[in-house]
């Protein structure tokens, strides 16, 4: 169990991470989505421990009840691959290139859990089973470059179950693949959570992968988790106006067809850039940009309000009683 | 950004010998022409600060003014094999295929001739001279440069940006000019420092065996030749243009190093 | 017409993998048609490997066809002398996937996007600049700035004032929305259409992502392994798509709605 209490990241003004509170329970599968500079990657790198040396740190951090705010490297080490594990989006520069993919697999469990070779190795055969790679003998030997992109995220994705970890974190893990091949890798790491009862952190900007593949999703923007429920209902219904303007203004594969005039429908659009790290508003962090933004907005930060299932951090939410 | 240990030693002797060189363009303690065999071998004292040779000329002002000879030397022989080298190695990644092939073959063979045993040939059909000098370390700078350049540019001509340039109508010598060349400056000017210190070297060997700069104009590498009869007699006048090299080639090559590692990003991140 | 592909075929020799056989032959664009009149867009999708980029190239004429014609405006681009060749570049322009790429960082924005005009010898180069710059919704000072003080998506305006700058007939866009955040994505691809509008620009829009091709496209064909699958008009085949490949790209884009 991993629970993050107003957990912060910054360096100097910069906020990456701002008072990030949330649980992760054994089986939870929860989605994560946001643009660049939400502050995905860096909640996701906290968990594991690895942060940036450089950044300044508040807030707790518990696993299993322990708070790892005094952790050392050396804790830290003990408890990535068996605890949180991790896959990345490119599969081929998260390989090492000059080894065989079954050797990469089987490391962990000799350095982690003390197995023989041999023992390892069936460990690894297993694991090549376990997460669809097809002929996997033949494959333990391969390299690499030998493999699909498909194939090689499955060795990574194998490589991060080996020391059974209960919280596998996914940073972007579709984002390079084919539309089909994201399917099947969407579809692998469902089935595995579930088997395992195994947590999952899906990070994505791709809002059909995160729909596919969790339970509950979290929204992110400029550090701040703006909205947290239930996948289906926070997609079908966003209560944020960020949430709003990010679902609007993905592309829906229906024909667009041009008006009488020969206009196209233009795509709703969020007005703006995301600001740098530094020059965020104090308050809302979504402020200057929003559609339904109130004079107080730009200086106070709105608190995460609770309705049903789920919750959202916005002054302008109508919270029924 | 730290700095590394290695580029500032580099920097602070590069600016010794320079400052030393630039200085003797205007100002040497004595005139060191001017021989006296009545005070040869003199001690240091305040007039000759190192003391004088077998001549009687002071030696302070000689080391000084054959800094300057290195100096030249080395710059000219580095600025003309390192144009005529990158000039190659841009045309190879411009054109590829067999021309890219021919430039490369023939930078090879140019690696496996050694060096002197050109210089000596030169000498040989030209005459010794501080200009055959720097003809030969050029010629066996042009396969640096060329393999150098071939590289980093091969590496940028698969950037979008030259695609673009493409686009807009450029041709293969426009991009290399306004894109290539720019794009690869960090590692041949890099290539460049460590090769001035290969070009100290190599001078003050061809000097030493006399095949560069005549009498009396003074090099490091001809007072080492000079004094190697009197080794036993005076150490000193072989130990100090001896400790000069060193310095000026410890020195350029450190600087090269560090200027790498502050260029290079891969091995940024590796430290 | 402004661009007419007819039966284009390109292979590429792969390396040989024994030493007496002959070396293996990829076929990466199997015997390609398309056409686009003016102002109108044909999007194509599909997949890595599936030949769109090498399409896209050999329609820049960066590559030339092993088969097959490719006429711009009238003009086989593979009949043309380098000099014609060249002065035609201006008519047709390429925006890329990379925003971090496709600009040469040692070069001010300004220098990047006057670089057609000037191959061209175009007068007036500066105030053409600033007309590109304003198009693409950035302002005049940003000529002087450099690459890296700009953000991805204003990057990708910037490519794409460079592209319009030469008042082009045709625009080829490769991925050109790919690496962009999705809201930075939505206002790009307004931004194309805006354009199309008010210049009359044909575009050859490439991607592997349906739903962003469907918001921009009169004409889609899809493509996988080289080979043509199905094109027609847009609502056609995405209302109806005939091949399965077709219905799988739909499930995976419309995953979200």
């Amino acid at each position: 169990m991993f629970e993050l209490d107003r957990f912060s990241v910054a360096f100097g003004s910069a906020t990456a991470l701002r008072q990030a509170s949330l649980t992760i329970r054994p089986g939870d599968r929860l989605g994560v989505v946001g643009e660049s500079g939400s502050g995905k990657t860096m909640l996701a790198l906290s968990l594991m421990g690895m942060a940036p040396e450089a950044a300044q740190v508040s807030g707790r951090l518990l696993i299993d009840g322990k708070d790892m705010s005094a952790a050392t490297e050396a804790d830290w080490q003990r408890l990535r691959a068996r605890k949180v594990a991790m896959i990345f989006q490119e599969p081929m520069s998260a390989l090492n290139p000059l080894r065989r993919v079954g050797d990469t697999v089987a490391d962990p469990l000799r350095i982690h859990l003390g197995m023989d070779r041999a023992a390892a190795r069936a460990q690894a055969l297993d694991l090549f089973r376990e997460v669809g790679i097809p002929d996997p003998e033949a494959r333990l030997r391969q390299f690499p470059h030998e493999m699909s992109g498909g194939q090689r995220q499955r060795v990574l994705i194998a490589l991060a179950l080996a020391c059974d970890p209960a919280l596998l974190i996914a940073d972007e893990p579709t984002t390079a693949l084919d539309a089909n091949v994201k399917l099947r890798i969407t579809d692998l790491l469902v089935r595995l959570a579930e088997q395992r009862g195994m947590a999952l952190l899906f990070i994505s900007h791709d809002l059909a992968s995160v729909a596919r593949a969790t339970q509950d999703i979290m929204v992110m923007y400029g550090g701040d988790i703006v909205e947290r429920g239930p996948t289906a209902e926070v997609l079908h219904d966003p209560a944020h106006p960020y949430t709003r303007g990010l679902l609007g203004a993905r592309p829906d594969p229906a024909p667009q067809q041009r008006d009488a005039a020969g206009r196209r429908p233009r795509l709703p659009t969020i007005p703006g850039t995301v600001p740098a790290l530094h020059a965020l508003a104090a308050g809302c962090r979504f402020s200057g940009r929003c559609p339904v933004e109130r004079p107080d907005c730009a200086t106070v930060k709105p608190a995460m309000r609770a309705f049903g299932t789920r919750s959202a951090a916005c002054h302008a939410l109508e919270v029924p009683a | 950004m730290k700095l590394p240990v290695n580029l500032l030693i580099g920097a602070v002797l590069v600016a010794l010998v320079i400052g030393a060189a630039a200085l003797s363009l205007v100002w040497t303690p004595q005139d060191f022409t001017v021989m006296n065999v009545r005070n040869k071998f003199a001690a240091p004292d305040t007039i000759h600060w190192l003391g004088t040779d077998q001549l009687g000329r002071d030696l302070a002002s000689q080391l000084m003014a054959g800094a300057r000879n290195s100096m030249a030397v080395a710059l000219a022989a580095v600025l003309l094999g390192g144009s005529i080298g990158t000039a190659l190695g841009l045309l190879a990644a411009a054109i590829g295929g067999w021309v890219e092939d021919l430039v490369m073959r023939i930078a090879d063979i140019g690696f496996a001739f050694p060096a002197l045993l050109f210089a000596i040939m030169l000498a040989a059909v030209f005459g010794p001279s501080l200009t055959n000098a720097v003809l030969a370390i050029a010629f066996i700078n042009i396969p640096v440069f060329a393999r150098v350049a071939r590289a980093a540019a091969n590496q940028v001509w698969t950037r979008e940006y030259v695609a673009a340039a493409r686009a807009a109508g450029l041709d293969r010598f426009a991009i290399s000019r306004d894109h290539i060349l720019p794009n690869i400056a960090a590692p041949v000017i890099v290539q460049a420092t460590i090769e001035f210190a290969v070009a100290i070297l190599a001078e003050a060997a061809l000097s030493y065996l006399g095949l560069g700069a005549q009498p009396p104009s003074p090099t490091w590498g001809r007072m080492l030749s000079e004094a190697q009869t009197l080794m036993y007699q005076a150490p000193q006048l072989a130990i100090y243009p001896g400790l000069c090299i060193v310095a000026a080639v410890m020195g350029f090559g450190l600087l090269g190093d560090g200027l790498r590692d502050v260029t290079d990003p891969r091995l940024v991140r590796e430290r | 017409m402004i661009l007419d592909v007819r039966n284009v075929t390109r292979r590429y020799r792969l390396p040989r993998r024994a030493l007496l056989q002959p070396p293996p032959v990829l076929v990466a664009v199997d015997n390609a048609s398309l056409s686009i009149d003016r102002g109108q867009t044909l999007g194509i999708v599909g997949e890595s490997g599936s030949g769109k980029s090498t399409l896209a190239r050999m329609v820049m004429a960066f590559e030339r066809p092993d088969q097959g014609t490719i006429r711009f405006d009238g003009h086989d681009l593979n009949a043309l002398s380098t000099a014609e060749l060249r002065r035609l570049r201006q008519r047709f322009q390429m925006v890329f996937q990379d925003p971090y790429g496709s600009l040469d960082p040692r070069r001010t924005v300004g220098w990047s996007i006057a670089e057609p005009l000037r191959v061209m010898g175009a007068p007036d180069t500066a105030r053409r600049v600033d007309e590109a710059l304003d198009h693409v919704g950035l302002r005049a000072a940003d000529a002087g700035k450099y690459p890296h003080e700009f953000s991805g998506g204003q990057r990708q305006r910037i490519a794409i004032a460079r592209a319009i700058v030469t008042r082009p007939a045709l625009l080829v866009a490769d991925e050109a929305v790919s690496a962009l955040d999705v809201s930075v994505q939505a206002q790009i691809l307004n931004l194309l259409m805006d354009l199309q509008d008010e210049l009359g620009l044909a575009m050859l829009f490439i991607s592997h992502d349906l739903a962003v091709v469907a918001s921009i496209c009169d004409h889609l064909m899809v493509m996988q392994h080289g080979k043509t699958l199905e094109s027609g008009p847009a609502h056609q085949v995405l209302a109806a798509p005939s091949h399965p490949y077709t219905r799988s790209l739909l499930t995976a884009a419309g995953a979200a709605a």
